[in-house]
């Protein structure tokens, strides 16, 4: 599964980048057409929710999701795509 | 079906600022509602005027959106007459504290069935800032200029003290928690009261030294003490600072409750 | 029977099945009645907290689909007044009873006053219209309670019965019918709007809990019932509306008591004056004088002035400083002469013959 962050809610409050644990989304540096300084992804593939939550059948963490307080934040169904080597951070 | 089946959809994204709290206990209550399992026809969001009670209009179900303070009255007549309904009430402290304080304590007292979840924002958003009840002391505010001179409600002892069967606070930090608490409010019998600490920084937030949203999440999250833990402090007879919020469920029990579904 | 219980009586053969109320004299025998009969009938009494929390429970519980109502009087109904409002712009079905005593203010609880009939026209904030019914007799709180139940389902609008409190508290003989006429409320067809009126400018009913997913909102709202509070044409469209599905059918729903429709001096009344009226016209010998008795004071009907082609005066008298003889005066070229009465004590029959001598 793949987050994204839906640019017609987002209004750029940033809590997502204070609340995860992986610390994938940071502060944005670009405005989009509405204005809005929308968070950028920082190497999604290290959360865990995106990774296992088909897996396990149930939200693992969600955090991002749930204090966002514009319902900006989901998961979609990824396409078939190239495999990418993942470094592990302890 | 997750909580995000529960939004009216053409609705978003909402009125609220940049950053406030309201659509993240937004996200906890519909979150908890769908754990229940509960249907969208049976359920019925109620709220009264001001920025929390806008949230039924975001929702995809029967709502009613009433005049300021009253909400809980209303939802008294809606549970009275329809038991089968799940009723919730969206509220602010403004709305709750204030103008709606008679009925809220009479509804503890009462003890009818209904979830009442408070977006305490400790200020008046809508109407640019105005002091609260639960506006701290100390605190600026548009009608507080140099700091409000009078004590803040504690809305959960308010509730406990009025016979509530069930109280909870958190903050919007505390999404997890809060999700859990609410789903505890919604499963509980009675009266069910759940207090949610939310940043407002348009007009609380900056003029009380939070001049970003993260900095009042922050806040929240440094000052935020499980009951427990307050409890087993005061035992060891330390002090507990006046500035910690004291989360957690603070009041569960079962007295007779009016309105219960037969 | 006494008045206030006829009141409750009615409502209960009409199908009220929610009962908020307050206890306030001259009205606490409606509540006492219904706290006694309506859990025997498996509805809901339930005494709030104050006026305010009475007439939003009674709203909440309209929304639900049953009849519901709420008894009060003077300082109680000046309460009520914003959430009078709400009900009337999410256009929810409900019944106030107004016991009306002297006011202002506290003023005179025991005693009878009609201070109140511009208060329940124009009480609450901003444009609107609602329907209010003034019975005169036991029997008619009984028929008039009933009724104001299919008026307010029909239109879906606040209905109230303006008592007074000689009328409530009076006793009299009092004939319950078997049945009383019932109009059901309309209800929204699956997939319409839910604030999207047809010909008749009320919109069906889209009563919690059966799926309609509606909002029910007090702001300014359009046809989905979503708050659009900045439009312009919005909200001259739906308060226009408002006022035009009450307004529009003023004429068919207009009841009254007509006497001698040929007379040249008419007298128009409601509720408690009215038996002062009668007792002048089964005292006088003059065929001369007519009688105009409104059952259904508000939306004033002003056809019904015309029903009198002859009348060159009409007398008006009322409980209060000449409150709808002023709405009476707008409508007619004719002399209106209003017979103000203040401090509880009915018009005496005798000066109202006299003053019909100084008249005509």
């Amino acid at each position: 599964m793949r987050l994204v962050i839906d640019e017609r809610r987002c209004k750029g409050c940033n809590l997502c980048t204070l609340v995860c644990p992986y610390r994938i989304f940071r502060p944005g540096t670009t405005a989009n057409r509405r204005g809005v300084i929308v968070p950028e992804l920082d190497r999604p593939e290290r959360c865990a929710n995106c990774r296992l939550q088909r897996l396990y059948g149930r939200t693992l963490c969600g955090v991002c999701q749930m204090i966002c307080p514009d319902q900006a934040i989901s998961w979609e169904e990824e396409g078939a795509c190239e495999p990418v080597k993942v470094a592990i951070e302890y | 079906m997750t909580y995000a089946d529960w939004f009216r959809e053409d609705r978003l994204p909402h009125i609220y600022c940049v950053g406030c709290g309201n659509g993240t206990v937004i996200n906890c209550t519909l979150s908890a509602v769908d754990q229940m399992g509960w249907e969208k026809e049976e359920t019925v969001f109620v709220s009264g005027i001001g920025c929390s009670s806008r949230a039924p209009g975001y929702i995809v179900t029967d709502s009613l959106h009433t005049t300021h303070g009253r909400a809980i009255a209303f939802a008294t007549g809606i549970k009275m007459a329809n038991p089968d309904l799940r009723v919730i009430v969206f509220t602010g402290d403004g709305d709750l504290a204030a103008i709606g304080g008679n009925h809220f304590i009479h509804a503890c007292r009462r003890n009818i069935d209904l979830t009442v979840v408070c977006m305490n924002n400790m200020i008046y958003g809508m109407t640019g800032g105005q002091g609260s009840p639960t506006t701290p002391p100390g605190a600026l505010s548009t009608t507080t200029p140099y700091g409000s001179g009078e004590a803040a409600f504690d809305l959960c002892g308010l509730a406990a003290a009025a016979g509530a069967n069930y109280v909870a606070r958190y903050t919007s930090y505390h999404v997890k928690e809060l999700t859990r608490a609410v789903r505890g409010g919604l499963e509980n019998p009675g009266f069910s009261f759940i207090e949610a600490l939310v940043q407002c920084p348009t007009n609380y937030g900056r003029r009380n030294k939070f001049r970003q949203v993260m900095d009042q999440i922050e806040y929240f999250k440094s000052h935020a003490l499980l009951v427990q833990k307050a409890d087993r402090m005061r035992e060891e007879g330390k002090k507990i600072p006046d500035d910690m919020i004291i989360i957690g469920i603070l009041a569960r029990r079962n007295r007779p409750a009016l309105g219960v579904r037969k | 029977m006494q008045g206030n219980t006829a009141c409750a009586e009615g409502a209960l053969a009409a199908g009220c099945r929610f009962f908020g109320g307050y206890p306030i004299t001259p009205s606490t025998e409606v509540a006492e009645h219904m706290a006694l009969k309506l859990p025997k009938t498996g509805g809901v009494f339930i005494q709030m907290e104050d006026e305010i929390a009475s007439i939003a429970a009674v709203i909440g519980a309209s929304w639900t689909g049953v009849r519901a109502m709420t008894a009060t009087s003077g300082p109680g109904f000046s309460l009520m007044m914003e959430n009078l409002g709400f009900a009337v712009i999410t256009e929810t079905p409900c019944v106030v009873v107004n016991i009306q005593r002297g006011g202002p203010s506290t003023g005179q609880p025991t005693m009878a006053a009609q201070g109140d009939m511009l208060q329940c026209r124009f009480g609450s904030h901003g444009d609107y219209s609602v329907i209010a019914l003034s019975p005169a007799s036991v029997q008619e709180m009984y028929d008039l309670t009933a009724e104001a139940f299919n008026l307010s389902d029909r239109f879906r609008v606040p209905v109230f019965v303006m008592a007074d409190e000689i009328i409530g508290h009076m006793r009299e003989k009092l004939v319950v019918p078997d049945t009383v006429p019932r109009q059901e409320r309309k209800l929204l067809k699956k997939g319409d709007l839910p604030f999207r009126a047809g010909d008749d400018l009320v919109p069906g009913f889209p009563t919690f809990g059966k799926g309609y997913s509606v909002h029910v909102t007090g702001l300014t709202h359009d046809e989905r019932g979503y708050p659009c509070a900045t439009s312009p044409s919005v909200h001259e469209d739906l308060v226009n509306r408002l006022v035009d599905k009450v307004e529009s059918a003023r004429d068919a729903i207009s009841s009254a008591d007509i006497v001698n429709p040929d007379a040249r001096v008419v007298f128009i009344s409601y509720g408690a004056p009215s038996r002062a009226v009668q007792q002048v016209l089964h005292d006088t010998s003059r065929d001369d004088i007519g009688h105009l008795r409104l059952k259904l004071v508000w939306p004033f009907a002003e056809s019904l002035l015309s029903r009198f082609p002859d009348a060159e005066t009409f007398i008006v008298p009322e409980l209060n400083l000449g409150q709808m003889a002023r709405e009476i005066q707008r409508h007619t070229d004719r002399t209106v002469i209003p017979v103000p009465k203040l401090g509880g004590a009915l018009h005496n029959p005798s000066d109202l013959a006299g003053l019909l001598e100084e008249v005509a």
